[in-house]
């Protein structure tokens, strides 16, 4: 490998060496072409794997003497290949200067596999070489640090499945967890916004550059996200990363994460693609469980039949983490020595259970709702007086005990403060 | 030689008196008429000229000039024709002048001299009896709507010879037949049966309403309130049969607010029999414009929220309303009237309506209805962006309908429609009692201060209110709706308190701010 010059090896803090950013451009402009070829999804994560030449020459096609000159000729800073965060790390050459300004704006940081900083679980072979970090590389560290959870399902979720989410980022993440999960639509946006309720960040992957990444109607989601914890991309700031970018930020997802949840996902190869991966790699896949009638469940429950561990809340997940032996009690407190110890019993709540002590008709009512009867109507109907049943509904709300779904239907949720 | 007749010309919703004076002198033969007529006033010189000569009248074969004052008074419709024709007649002395000075004449001519039922009799008879005319002669088309007005006379003209019969002090014609018919259609409203005109059709009852009944419960409270409503549910759940039967709950109108209702009807020409007294219910299909809506597509028209007026505005599948349309229609839901401005005319109509909206819950309708829903999430959020916003701001009460169980359906109705409806007026008695000092007749219409004076909430309710302010879940402009539900929510329960489990049921009936429901952030 004819590796141009550039700064190898272990530097302190962010930054990226030559050969991770060439990686980075070249997957840019791959782009199309493993477009192509993520039809077939296992194949994306072979091609993933390769070595640089070895992929040119796979996917290349045509284009392959071409891109195998620039290639050779890429230089940090030669206009060939720039992103911007190239362009600040490197320093400005040249006619650039514009650029690297540009960049400072952004707030965009690169760190790259020879780096200290970079999480440590990304030493897969189909592993990312570099990661372009908003909200902080030092951040990225410390999120890595403490024991990682993957929160996967379908981007078509129920209102059931996205409150669920939620509530299981927002345990986990009270209780000194991190949560990682890609940044589409359904429980993986749930999952970030359940986090953010807990006051604490989480790691989204991005599936292309981050300049142009995340939708419009995301954008409040993302920003508030790189606020308290950060958004990843392997790919060049300004790369769309189509559909193979979403499905290869699936692999860095599980990659990063310990434990792999399915919250809510139908039996299609799109859904599962991501447990499957965690399962491939070895990794720990649990599922939540959801109505046996509903297709939007069939996933995680052949995931359950297939052995995967069965998870009601964030207390069970705690407990697989520390079952698993991945992870040594006391989470994060390696890089922050106040991180609270985590212990599986007060997880589920962060404290004191808010449950106990409900008046009587107000704990029936929730159980009630809990076993189905979740409307007005239901309840009227299972012998509630009507407007004892709205009033104790309504109380219900304002506790944070339940919350409303879609088509007029009461879920429980686990309160939140 | 002078003459002088007097009939009345509609401007918007108000009439005016107008003054025809005619002139009859020596010159050149010709008609004119002046004073700010519209082509239908214009036209009439033709009409009357046939009609005069086809009556076996004479016409002046003198210069005729009819002024209609006041002069800056725009004058439309046919209604003036009568009136002119007369004031030519006795200008050149086939008709005693005296007369003129105390009947107030309406109506259109026809060529052979009868004379036509013309828009608006009921405003117009309403008008003459404000300026003190003695009688009022019409066409027998349109005598009984001006008949409904107390204390004036109603001469029926069914010709320009019985016009000029009566002007002479002689006898009206005979009322027609319909007229008899109709007068006993009019006791029957009044002992509160049917809608006028509608025999053998059965109302739209809350009776054939089955299960539902958190959305029955729902409907009743807005009804009783005068709140907005909003029933959003998958296709075929019954928000549309629903929110029909609003009207069959409705207390009926007092005097007062029957004759608005009524006048605003005989406006657009619709027949008019007997005053009103069913509470106007109106149902626009949602392709209609702005103008449609508030009015004012060309001069005189009246847009929907006026006609509704005093009752029901119902508007189905919300979310197909465009923007511009349903932005229009937040002067009239804030402030109870329109005030339209076009280059040519403006007018101020009342509208105070009680707005009922039906949706489906997502693009293909069927969120939260099982799994059947495929819309994205973009799908949603356009959806969501449709109805939010400034409409949804103003509504009070919202339910959600879901799919009922067959045999739910075959059960009979929970609801007796006339509980309901004896619910709902003991509320409303109740609120007209309590509100009389603020100037308003229901809950919905409650002014802050109001507000403070008449709801006070025990301690639980306190806490309740302060417990959703601090989860984010009441903006001020809410806590003030939700309020204002609890308070009428104790009016149907009898209440002089509110009581934590009105303020629940309120708190249960408010719209989501999200509205179809918790998707992720």
């Amino acid at each position: 490998m004819s590796a141009p010059a550039g700064r190898t090896g272990s530097g302190d803090g962010a930054g990226a060496c030559a050969r991770c950013v060439r990686r980075s451009w070249l997957l840019s402009m791959l782009s199309g072409a493993l477009d192509c070829c993520a039809r077939d999804r296992s194949r994306l994560i072979e091609l993933l794997a390769l070595a640089d030449e070895e992929l040119l020459q796979a996917v290349a096609g045509t284009r392959k003497a071409e891109l195998q000159a620039q290639y050779a000729r890429f230089r940090l800073g030669a206009p060939g290949g720039e992103t911007r965060a190239r362009m600040h790390e490197a320093g400005a050459t040249g006619g650039v200067d514009a650029v690297a300004e540009i960049d400072v704006e952004t707030d965009v940081e690169t760190i790259c596999r020879h780096r200290r900083g970079y999480p440590r679980a990304l030493d897969g072979p189909a592993a990312p070489h570099m990661l372009e970090v908003a909200g902080g590389a030092e951040r990225l560290a410390e999120l890595a640090s403490a024991p990682v959870v993957a929160v996967l399902g379908s981007r078509r979720a129920s209102d059931y499945g996205i409150e669920m989410a939620r509530d299981l980022a927002r345990g986990l993440v009270a209780s000194g967890v991190s949560v990682a999960a890609s940044m589409s639509d359904g429980i993986s946006a749930a999952a970030h916004a359940g986090a953010l309720e807990a006051g604490a960040g989480s790691i989204a992957v991005m599936g292309g550059g981050l300049g142009v990444a995340c939708p419009a109607r995301r954008r409040p989601l993302y920003e508030r996200v790189v606020d308290a914890g950060c958004a990843v991309s392997e790919l060049p700031h300004d790369c769309a990363g189509r559909r193979w970018g979403k499905l290869a930020s699936a692999r860095i997802v599980v990659e990063l994460a310990s434990v792999a949840v399915v919250v809510e996902a139908d039996e299609t190869a799109e859904d599962l693609f991501a447990a499957r991966l965690a399962r491939a790699r070895g990794g720990t896949v649990a599922a939540l469980p959801g109505r046996v009638t509903s297709p939007l469940s069939r996933g995680a429950h052949a995931l359950l039949m297939d052995g995967a561990s069965l998870v009601r809340g964030p207390g069970d997940v705690l407990e697989l983490l520390y079952r698993c032996g991945g992870v040594a009690p006391g989470g994060r407190s390696s890089t922050s020595a106040s991180a609270p110890t985590p212990t599986p019993a007060d997880a589920s709540a962060g404290g004191e259970d808010p449950r106990r002590g409900l008046r009587r008709e107000l704990r029936m009512t929730l159980e009630r709702v809990g076993a189905g009867c979740d409307t007005p109507d239901k309840l009227t109907r299972a012998g509630v007086d009507a407007a004892e049943a709205l009033l104790a509904l309504s109380e219900l709300e304002l506790m944070g005990l339940l919350a409303r779904g879609d088509g007029g239907r009461y879920l429980p949720r686990s309160p939140s403060n | 030689m002078l003459a002088r007749a007097h009939t009345f010309t509609i401007d918007g919703l108000r009439t005016r008196h107008v003054t025809v004076e005619v002139d009859v002198r020596r010159g050149l033969p010709g008609f004119t008429i002046v004073g700010l007529a519209d082509t239908a006033v214009r036209e009439a010189r033709e009409r009357i000229t046939a009609a005069i000569l086809n009556s076996g009248y004479e016409f002046p074969a003198r210069r005729i000039t009819a002024n209609l004052a006041p002069g800056d008074v725009r004058k439309a419709g046919p209604g003036l024709d009568l009136a002119i024709a007369c004031a030519v007649l006795a200008a050149s002395g086939q008709l005693p002048r005296e007369e003129l000075d105390r009947v107030a004449l309406f109506g259109e001519l026809a060529l052979d001299g009868a004379v036509r039922p013309a828009r608006g009799a009921l405003a117009v008879a309403h008008a003459a009896q404000r300026a003190g005319m003695r009688a009022l002669a019409l066409a027998g088309g349109c005598a009984h709507e001006a008949r409904l007005i107390d204390g004036l006379q109603v001469t029926v003209v069914e010709h320009l010879r019985s016009a000029v019969r009566v002007c002479s002090g002689g006898p009206g014609d005979a009322l027609p037949e319909s007229a008899g018919a109709n007068s006993r259609e009019r006791a029957r409203a009044e002992e509160g049966g049917g809608l006028p005109g509608s025999d053998g059709l059965a109302e739209p009852d809350l009776g054939d309403v089955r299960g539902q009944e958190h959305a029955v419960r729902a409907i009743v409270i807005a009804a009783a309130g005068g709140h907005n409503a909003l029933l959003s549910g998958p296709p075929g759940t019954g928000k549309t049969m629903l929110a029909q039967r609003i009207a069959s709950i409705l207390p009926p109108l007092s005097s007062a607010e029957a004759v608005e209702v009524t006048r605003i009807h005989s406006l657009t020409g619709e027949r008019v029999d007997a005053l009103a007294t069913r509470r106007p219910f109106r149902a626009p299909h949602h392709s209609i414009t702005a103008a449609g809506l508030v009015g004012g597509a060309s001069r005189g028209s009246v847009g929907e929220v006026v006609l509704a007026h005093n009752g029901v505005l119902f508007l189905d599948e919300l979310s197909e309303f465009s923007r511009a349309t349903l932005e229009a229609l937040r002067q009239p839901l804030e402030d109870g009237r329109v005030a339209i401005a076009r280059a040519s005319h403006s007018a101020v109509y009342p509208a105070r309506f009680m707005l009922v909206a039906a949706t489906n819950p997502c693009p293909c309708g069927y969120a939260g209805d099982g799994e059947r829903c495929d819309c994205g999430e973009a799908d949603m959020a356009r959806h969501r962006r449709r109805l939010s916003g400034p409409l949804l701001d103003r509504i009070d009460v919202a339910s959600v309908l879901r799919r009922e169980a067959s045999d739910d359906l075959r059960a009979p109705a929970l609801t007796s429609p006339a509980r309901a409806r004896e619910q709902v007026l003991d509320a409303r008695a109740r609120q007209a009692a309590r509100l009389a000092a603020d100037g308003v007749a229901v809950n919905a219409h409650m002014d802050v201060r109001a507000l403070q004076r008449h709801v006070r909430l025990d301690a639980r309710g306190e806490e309740m209110l302060r417990a959703a302010n601090r989860r984010g879940l009441l903006s001020a402009r809410g806590e003030h709706r939700v309020l204002r539900v609890a308070r009428t929510i104790a009016d149907l329960d009898g209440s002089e308190r509110v009581r934590a489990r009105d303020l629940g049921a309120a708190l249960a009936l408010r719209p989501e701010p999200t509205f179809t429901g918790n998707r992720a952030a």
